[in-house]
């Protein structure tokens, strides 16, 4: 009976404490390709979790984060969204790679449970699913590429060259540089592919030296590749600028590129002068002891939404949290100077078309921003 | 490594990733001369090809297992090696420095940065050293006896294990600076082996397994169509990685055995 009576005493406390709580699924990835963007970003919503726990929480509850690693695969992910629902989270937010975040909705849709992404950015995410309970705030591909084009059209860029590489992504990014540059009436005299694992890209930039352009498109993602693409410019000491996707706004380059990135300009949604982004970055270094980057924001912005959602909805009911998700205005780290995350008229991607900046790299320091906007 | 034992060991590549890790931890990290980090990750990848063939070849070899059982147990190890370096390293790829710095030199119609000259200069010295020691040394024509017939070597006195051990320690030594030779290119990462074990076995198909000058020709009539297809074939460029592949299917049609017989 005494041992009867424990277990029920330990079962009550543990419903307490689960009650205690507000529960929020997190899905990432540890092992996978998207690992490099995932685990800062996570780290970053770990973070501000602990600050909004250290402040007392939300609606007088903490956050519980419950995290699943779906090592990017999409067929995973779907699975992993079922067991965090089935765990008790009223919202779940995406961490990995695009095509698992599209299958976790397929789980969230039909359970009715509020997901977000706040780093994906592929542009199908919210208009392939009429799912009400999904949203992005990641910036879209297409703002990236625009607000990229309208530099190139400022700076009256007339003969350019692009080079990618064979991935997915390169072959899709360079996809969208050529339709608008095209668009824009920009020629392009060269266009370059680096295959994934190639240990020189001297033969491809010989071709772009040959054809003598005003400037150079790198579109490639693969890290690697690209430090080939930016060694073989140093090595053939070429003078004209190259303009980046946003791909090279990954920290990594600081480290791997050392001495190879000075003057090259690359899209990203972090601006190092904004008041909310030094603020951040502050009480990171305080709380952990390390530098964040852009993508910390991501994650950080992501639970912040979530929570601001919850406070404005005043419970953790899922349709109430949908309502108040669906009409939140709210400005956080990501984003040019000013910029606030919105949903209005149904749509569920958040993310301001003109928030995007262009910034250059100053020596081997992720610099300034030289231009805003897509205008 | 193929030769005296004709295991084909599809963990080549991730050796090369080991190697070129070691070089970004002794050589980026803790900042070793390269000459020093070079001779002790040559001799840290020895072991590792020693230990490899001793946990994942030797028991299935003592057991009778078929050749095909070796080679499973190595593409395994290929796994454990490529997520050993993934849990210990961030997923980043890592800078690894030059032995001669970042620069280039023009010599008539040839150019290229001090790295290539390196890399050509050291295979060399390694095809040559192989070369002298297969053909030349009483050593190396025993492991040449251990391909021919394993039992007959044997009964002639040959210590079996102790060749493989050998071939497997200087396989992957050589896998190791291959590895190092190409990281300050390409910055070691995790993901680097496969793409390199492809290339390299293309190589070796082209060029023929039973010569050791045939792994080198193979090599570099693969670079040449690489870089030439790239450089002045008027096709678009995602084309131009599909060359060396159609290379290959020509050959395994028209000459599986590769440019170079062994000799009878």
């Amino acid at each position: 009976m005494k041992v009867l009576a424990l277990v029920g005493a330990a079962l009550v406390a543990l419903s307490a404490q689960a009650q205690d709580t507000i529960k929020i699924g997190v899905i990432t990835d540890r092992v996978g390709v998207s690992k490099p963007y995932s685990e800062p970003s996570t780290e970053g919503l770990v973070f501000g979790a602990n600050e909004i726990n250290r402040k007392g929480g939300i609606l007088g509850k903490k956050i519980e984060l419950l995290v699943e690693d779906d090592q990017s695969r999409p067929d995973i992910s779907a699975a992993l969204a079922r067991k965090l629902i089935d765990q008790g989270v009223v919202f779940i937010l995406s961490m990995s790679l695009t095509p698992a975040t599209q299958q976790q909705q397929t789980v969230t849709m039909e359970a009715k449970t509020p997901q977000m992404t706040p780093m994906n950015s592929g542009d199908t995410l919210t208009t392939q699913l009429p799912n009400p309970y999904f949203w992005q705030t990641g910036p879209l591909g297409s703002i990236q590429i625009a607000t990229l084009l309208a530099h190139a059209r400022a700076k009256n860029l007339k003969r350019v060259s692009l080079i990618t590489d064979n991935s997915d992504l390169g072959q899709l990014i360079a996809r969208f540089f050529r339709s608008g540059l095209e668009k824009s009436g920009i020629q392009i005299v060269s266009e370059e592919v680096v295959p994934r694992g190639a240990t020189t890209a001297e033969p491809q930039m010989q071709k772009i030296r040959a054809a003598n352009p005003d400037a150079l498109f790198l579109a490639g993602v693969l890290t690697a590749e690209n430090v080939l693409i930016l060694r073989a410019y140093r090595q053939f000491g070429l003078k004209f600028p190259i303009h980046s996707s946003y791909n090279l706004s990954v920290p990594v380059y600081l480290t791997v590129g050392k001495g190879l990135v000075d003057g090259v300009t690359f899209v990203d949604a972090y601006d190092p002068d904004k008041p909310e982004v030094r603020e951040f970055e502050a009480a990171y270094r305080k709380a952990t002891g390390k530098d964040p980057f852009n993508m910390h924001g991501y994650g950080y912005d992501g639970i912040m939404l979530v929570a601001e959602a919850i406070k404005k909805a005043g419970s953790t009911d899922k349709e109430k949290i949908r309502e108040a998700m669906q009409s939140l205005t709210y400005q956080g780290v990501m984003g040019a100077k000013g910029m606030k995350y919105s949903f209005p008229e149904g749509k569920r991607a958040g993310f301001d078309p003109n928030g995007m900046v262009v910034r250059v790299y100053e020596g081997d320091k992720q610099g300034r921003v030289v231009y805003t906007g897509q205008k | 490594m193929i030769r005296p034992t004709g295991i084909i060991n599809f963990a080549v590549g991730e050796w090369a990733m080991v190697g070129a890790f070691g070089g970004f931890l002794l050589l980026t990290e803790y900042e070793w001369p390269y000459p020093l980090g070079m001779a002790a990750v040559l001799a840290f990848m020895a072991f590792l090809g020693w230990a490899t063939e001793r946990i994942a070849v030797r028991p299935l070899v003592e057991k009778g297992a078929p050749l095909m059982a070796p080679i499973l147990a190595l593409l395994g190890m290929l796994v454990v090696f490529r997520e050993s370096i993934s849990v210990s390293f961030p997923p980043d790829p890592h800078p690894v420095p030059f032995p001669f710095g970042f620069g280039r030199l023009e010599w008539g119609p040839l150019g290229g940065s001090y790295q290539s000259f390196f890399i050509i200069g050291t295979t060399l010295f390694v095809f040559v050293g192989a070369w002298l020691f297969f053909e030349r040394t009483v050593a190396g024509k025993s492991f040449e006896a251990v391909a021919l017939h394993r039992r007959a070597a044997a009964l002639m006195g040959i210590n079996l294990s102790r060749v493989t051990a050998l071939s497997f320690a200087a396989g992957a030594s050589i896998a190791g600076l291959a590895g190092l030779l190409v990281s300050p290119n390409i910055s070691a990462h995790y993901l680097m082996g496969i793409p390199l074990a492809i290339q390299g076995f293309t190589a070796l198909v082209i060029g023929g397994v039973g010569r050791v000058e045939g792994a080198l020709l193979g090599g570099l009539l693969l670079a040449f169509a690489e870089q030439l297809t790239v450089r002045y074939a008027p096709i678009p460029a995602g084309y131009a990685q599909g060359v060396p592949l159609l290379l290959l299917m020509v050959f395994l049609l028209v000459r599986p055995t590769g440019l170079l017989r062994a000799r009878a």
